[in-house]
């Protein structure tokens, strides 16, 4: 089992919740100190090599301001926002989801300068028929052995995190492939031939190698 | 990283008593857009927006792939190259661009910005989709730009309305290679930059090969 499907879930209320004071700042769902976390930053070691094929975060709706009240739902998102932001028509945490690689940020704004990352509204988790992705990760992340990654969640819409695990928390998701020992050296050489790294291409490798493996007795 | 796919998100949010904010702010209110008007959603003064004008270096390529807007007021997007708009009526005279019913944002979210009946409401899917993508070579300025047919602002409430972009930025030595591949006529993806780098290491390989036959099997 060298090559790996993986995923990881966070929910900000799990173990240390999330609060109002978190809002507007950027969390790390691994190490964050927010919701449920693990142990050490994520990194591979030398003989690992991660994919990372998709990043999703709670879901975001748009409406006019004093539509639905504050605290009421609308298509299973609350309506959050404080003061008179509390019916200010966001629907939501407004949250954002970006992927950093050692202290690199991968998404940036047009000027260059790196964003929040990708909204909720673009690629939603949970998916539903209400909100529906209209972004692919394509192409994907590539973590190289011995980097660091992350993925940091940015929500911009008070007391919309919900109030435990049971209700529609603020909660983001990553699915990533994790190719260790052979497998991870046949993806940096897939890497350095310009092919893109899947499970497909690596098989793809493996198989040219036997071929080549078995002719050259033949020839011999 | 020389091929990363990319998004930006706008929309007529700020902070209470601002029109714009170049980072996005918390609880931030809408901002009333006026009608058949075209806003530029990275400068255009509403809502979130960046530092300058959106344009790519001299080592970059930006290949755009989808635009999407909120679905309703009459909204829609259009696409300017340096001055060119992309999308046009066919008698050749301008037009709002990519309606938000044909591309909502978000997906599944209503024709209405009413707070729709549980039993009785509508989730668009979108009826457009942005092929041949659109190209923005080195050194060029693209803009996105939004426009309403309906007022968003009425008496006490503001409706919150949002455009999203996808590209793919292309830098470096991608960015050389989308140029070469446009030369080709090649469609600029991942898939053939990918492809014209394979081909480039196999020649590389070739050429070493017949060196060596050449040099009586010596390198």
């Amino acid at each position: 089992m060298s090559m790996r499907s993986q995923v990881y879930e966070w929910k900000s209320q799990n173990a240390t919740a999330w609060t109002n004071t978190n809002t507007g700042n950027s969390v790390s769902i691994f190490i964050g100190g927010v919701g449920n976390n693990i142990t050490k930053p994520a990194e591979t070691t030398a003989t690992q090599f991660v994919v990372i094929e998709d990043v999703a975060v709670s879901p975001t709706a748009f409406m006019p301001s004093s539509t639905i009240g504050n605290g009421a739902f609308y298509r299973g998102l609350i309506q959050g926002g404080l003061g008179d932001a509390g019916s200010n028509g966001v629907i939501g945490n407004r949250a954002y989801i970006q992927v950093r690689i050692n202290t690199t940020d991968y998404f940036l704004d047009p000027d260059n300068v790196g964003n929040d990352g990708i909204p909720g509204a673009a690629s939603p988790y949970p998916r539903s028929t209400n909100f529906q992705p209209a972004f692919n990760l394509y192409p994907d992340v590539y973590v190289l052995p011995g980097q660091v990654f992350d993925a940091l969640v940015t929500c911009y819409q008070n007391s919309a995190f919900g109030s435990s695990v049971a209700t529609n928390a603020l909660s983001a998701f990553m699915k990533y492939t994790l190719y260790d020992g052979p497998d991870a050296l046949i993806a940096n050489k897939l890497l350095e031939m310009g092919i893109s790294i899947n499970p497909g291409n690596v098989d793809w490798y493996k198989r040219t190698l036997i071929q080549s493996q078995s002719a050259a007795p033949m020839m011999a | 990283m020389s091929m990363r796919s990319q998004v930006y998100e706008w929309s007529n949010l700020a902070a209470s008593g601002q029109t714009s904010s170049l980072r996005r702010t918390v609880d931030a209110v809408p901002v009333v857009i006026p009608t058949n008007r075209e806003y530029d959603i990275f400068i255009g003064g509403i809502g979130n927006n960046i530092t300058k004008p959106a344009e790519t270096t001299a080592t970059q390529f930006i290949v755009i792939e989808d635009i999407a807007c909120s679905a309703y007021l009459g909204g829609a997007l259009q696409v300017r190259i340096n001055t060119t708009d992309y999308f046009q009526n066919p008698d050749v005279t301008d037009q709002a661009g990519v309606p938000g019913l044909a591309s909502p944002y978000p997906r599944g979210s209503s024709d209405s910005a009413v707070a729709d009946a549980l039993t009785d409401y509508v989730q668009l899917l979108k009826s457009f989709d942005l092929y041949p993508d659109v190209y923005v070579l080195p050194g060029q300025v693209f803009q996105i730009l939004y426009s309403l047919q309906s007022t968003n602002g009425a008496a006490a409430v503001t409706t919150v309305v949002a455009a999203f972009v996808k590209y793919t930025l292309y830098d470096g030595p991608d960015a050389l290679i989308a140029n070469k591949l446009l030369e080709l006529g090649v469609t600029i993806n991942p898939n053939n930059v990918d492809w014209y780098k394979r081909t480039l290491i196999e020649q590389q390989q070739r050429s070493r090969v017949a060196a060596v036959a050449t040099n009586g099997g010596s390198a």
